[in-house]
Formats: structure tokens, sequence, C-alpha cells
């Protein structure tokens, strides 16, 4: 047992020492090393930060309707902590991607916010989160509490797709198609420097999302432990 | 205000909120770990006793 | 079959018993109406726009109705721990689901067919012709939010700011439903045809269809929690 908390700690360092590696690296490559973009110049910039962001964003989200599944399958409280992990840093770095969108919006389309589509999902997506979260905490019974956002967290899940759907439909029969296409991600004729901060800048988002996951879960876990003993006393 | 000052907001305001998240999530465990050094220590001697 | 049984069995209670007190429909339709009233004074609406404008208005509307409507869902079986005598037996818990499912559909649908008509003659609109269409569209509407608010005002039962709690967990997971039922009903008031509504109607039979069978499943573990 306490050979794999060790190595778990091991891991979660390594896991630490790299994303602060590849986030230095990173950073060089998106304010430095990348060119301006043509058309919206140093402002798409943020993009190496907003992708890494919403894709982490969503990611945070599937771990937790992995964790709900299985807490409600199989009633372990480990599931019920990395949920709730998830959900916590899926609030933040969702929130990010909205903060970040809405500065390159400015900029870009000359308003801080826009009902477009992508924007619109990431704020849903953030009230689905937060109710997860403001569940768990109005429910005082703990378990219960467990059961029932574990539920949000599934339905929310399976709704995304339909989500998705719905407001793309309805952005694109409704919005004419901007002047600048901002939304365009040209992949031909892009310096090979814009595609390495891309991917350096994703690696980092993918890293340090996993330290803070291990992290947030290994206090999860140890709370969990210290509830244990104060009801019964004695060493676990 | 000009591009780079966008680029910097923005780029500020997310490592900003990170750290301080890192800072908190750490704050959290070093209090845990100390409660629960104290209480495994403590609930050693009562088994003891 | 047993399922079914169990299911008329608890809806001829729910129903019985909302019929002789009246609580829920009398405040719900007169909600509804008082929304309209209050939407009229909220919003300018010109004639011309009235056509545009009621689906949204009625949708909405009508999703307010529905929340206090679900909020009241399970207070019968709140009092005098009648939930747990309920679960005590051998009751199969997905016709309970079924049961509060239907209850609100049908109390749902009741006040529509009064508010539809009544916002037609309220904000002066002509189209009469198009009202079935539209109900149809409004139905498939609300199967899907009867579906998701009965599973949810289960999870909300016993959390603090319950009221405040399930329409803001809710909410967000209708939006398809939402843009579905509006973006049909402007559709078909804006064309007269059924057939352009075609695909956000797939999406609403989709919708419903998931998630009927979601709640189905998932209402077991929620109730008994």
């Amino acid at each position: 047992m306490a050979g794999t908390m060790q190595k778990r700690g091991r891991g979660r360092r390594v896991t630490g020492i790299l994303a602060l590696a590849f986030i230095l690296v990173g950073l060089y490559f998106a304010l430095i090393e990348a060119p301006p973009d043509a058309y919206q110049g140093e402002v798409q910039r943020i993009m190496y930060v907003h992708i890494p962001s919403i894709l982490t964003a969503y990611l945070s989200f599937f771990i937790v309707f992995i964790g709900s599944c299985l807490f409600l399958w199989k009633r372990e409280k480990r599931d019920d902590i990395l949920a709730r992990s998830a959900a916590e840093i899926g609030v933040l770095f969702t929130s990010l991607t909205i903060i970040e969108g809405s500065i390159w919006g400015k900029p870009t389309w000359g308003v801080w916010w826009t009902w477009d589509a992508r924007l619109t999902l990431t704020a849903i997506l953030l009230l689905i989160f937060v109710g997860y979260l403001m569940l768990r905490s109005l429910i005082e019974d703990e378990n219960r509490g467990a059961v029932c956002s574990a539920v949000v967290g599934v339905i929310g899940f399976l709704d995304i797709p339909l989500i998705h759907m719905s407001v793309y439909w309805w952005r694109t029969l409704h919005q004419p198609p901007s002047i600048l296409r901002p939304d365009k991600l040209p992949w031909e004729n892009v310096h090979p420097s814009m595609l390495i901060a891309l991917a350096v800048n994703f690696a980092a988002f993918i890293l340090l999302y996993f330290y803070l996951l291990s992290l947030r879960f290994r206090v999860g876990e140890m709370e969990e432990e210290v509830k244990t003993l104060k009801l019964y006393g004695g060493a676990s | 205000m000009s591009a780079w000052g966008f680029v910097f907001l923005a780029y500020g305001i997310v490592w900003f909120a990170l750290l301080v998240y890192l800072g908190n999530v750490k704050r959290r465990f070093r209090k845990v770990e100390r409660e629960l050094s104290s209480l495994r220590s403590s609930g050693g001697l009562k088994k003891n006793a | 079959m047993e399922l079914l049984k169990q299911t008329l069995w608890v809806l001829w209670k729910d129903l019985l018993l909302e019929l002789r007190r009246r609580e829920s429909i009398l405040a719900m339709f007169f909600f509804g109406t008082l929304l309209l009233f209050v939407f009229h004074f909220a919003f300018e609406i010109p004639a011309e726009k009235a056509a545009e404008m009621a689906p949204g208005l009625l949708w909405l509307a009508f999703l307010f109705t529905g929340t206090l409507g679900l909020t009241q869902l399970f207070q019968a079986e709140r009092e005098n721990h009648c939930l747990d005598a309920l679960l005590l037996s051998p009751m199969d818990r997905a016709s309970l689901y079924l049961a509060k499912v239907f209850f609100n559909l049908f109390l749902m649908l009741l006040i529509e067919l009064v508010v539809f008509p009544l916002f037609w003659v309220l904000f002066n609109l002509a189209f009469w012709n198009l009202l079935p269409s539209l109900f149809l569209v409004a139905f498939l509407g609300t199967i899907g939010f009867c579906v998701l608010g009965t599973l949810f005002s289960a999870v909300t039962l016993k959390a603090r700011a319950r009221e405040l709690l399930l329409p803001l967990i809710l909410f967000p997971l209708m939006i398809p439903v939402i843009l579905a039922t509006v973006r049909g009903m402007e559709i078909i008031l804006r064309t007269g045809k059924f057939e352009e509504a075609f695909s956000w109607l797939r999406l609403l039979i989709g919708f419903d269809v998931i998630f009927f069978t979601v709640g189905f499943l998932i209402f077991e573990w929620v109730i008994e929690a």
C-alpha cells in the first residue's frame, strides 16, 4: 500500500516537472518563436492557450463522466473523489477558456462577448460543471450527494453531443458567415513554429492538468481517510 | 489596448489563476497531511493504551 | 405487465389527489397566464413581431410553469414518510419514475392546451390553422422536459435551496430541447410547412428517447439514495 503511494507521488512529481518544462518551452514558442498571424496579428497567440484550455476542459468533463459512471456502478469512494476533483479543475479550465476567448474576441470581433457556437458551448459546459459542484455542496448527506452529482455527471456528458448539435445548427442557420472567418484554422501554409507552439502548449496543458488532478485526488483521498479516522478512531 | 496588451492580459490571467489554484491545492495537501499524521500517531497511542 | 400496472396505480393516485385538491394545476395555470401578462409589459411587442417572438415567449412561460410543477412533483411523497413507505414496498422503482413523468406531462399538456390559444388571443395572432402543428412540437419538447425534469426533481429532493437548484441544474441540460422547440415552432410559423422543421424535430425525438431510457434506468439509484 505504501509502495504504490510512493510510486504515485513520484509519478506525480515527474509529471509536474515535465509540465513545467513544457510550459516554459511552450511560452517561448508561443510568444517569441512563432510568427504573428497574417490576418489576426499578435492577438492570435492567445490561441496557443485557448485551444489547449478548451480541450483540457472537455477532457476533464470526460473524466467526470467516467468517474460518475464507475461510482454509480461500483460505489467505490475513490471514483467519486476522482469525479469531484475533475469537476473542480474542469471549472477552472472552462472559466479560463471563456476568459481567453473573450479577450481574443475583443480585438478580433470588436466585442467582449458574442453568442457564437464555441463560446456559447463553453459557457454551457461551465454551467453544467457548476451545477455538479453546487448540488454536491447543497446536499448534506455525503453519500446521497455523491450519487446525485454522479447522475448530473453522467447525464451532462450524454447531453453534450445534443447540446453541440443544437447550438451549431442554431448558429449556422442564423448567423451570416463573418468576413474574417476567425474560426477557421488554416492548416495549409502554416509556419511550422506555429504548429510546434500549439503542440508544445497542448502537451504542457495536458501534463499540468494531470499533475493538478493527481494532486487534488490525493488531497481528496487523504481527507476521506481523515474523516474515517475521526469517525472510528484508531489507525486505519 | 495594443495587440500585445491583449496577449499579455490573457496569458497573465491564465497563469495567475493556475498558480493560485496550484497554491491552494498544495496548501490543502500540507494541511491534510499534517492532520493525517497527527491522527495516525495519536490513534496508535490510543491502541496501545 | 406488472410494471405498467404499478405505474398506472401510482399515476391514478396522483391524478386523484390532484383532482380533489387541484393545487398544482391551478397554481401552474395561473402562473403561466401571469407570465404572459408580464411578458406583455416587459417586452414591447409590435404586431408584426408577435408571431416571431411567440414561440420563445410561449416556451419560456411553459418552462417556468413546468419547473413550478416539478418542485411540487414529489410533494405528496415527502410528507409523512410516504416515500419510505413506497420504497419499502416491492414496487419497481421505475414505475414510480414513469408515473411521475406521465403525471407531470399530463399537467403540462393540459396547461399548454389552454395557454396556447390564450396567447394567440392576447397577442392578436392569426395562423390559427398552424396551432396543431405547433402544439405537436411543444408536445415533443414537453416530453423532454418532463423526462429530465422528473429525474432531477428526485435528484434535488433532499437538497437545500432545491427550488433554486433544480432550474440551475436542469436548464443548461434542457438547451437542446429549448432550441429545438422554439426554432421548430418558429419555422412552422414562418413557412407554414411542417416538413421544414424536421431536423429539429428529429433532434427532439432523439433527446426524448435517449433521456427517457437513461432516466428509466438511473431513477432507481437516485430515489434510493
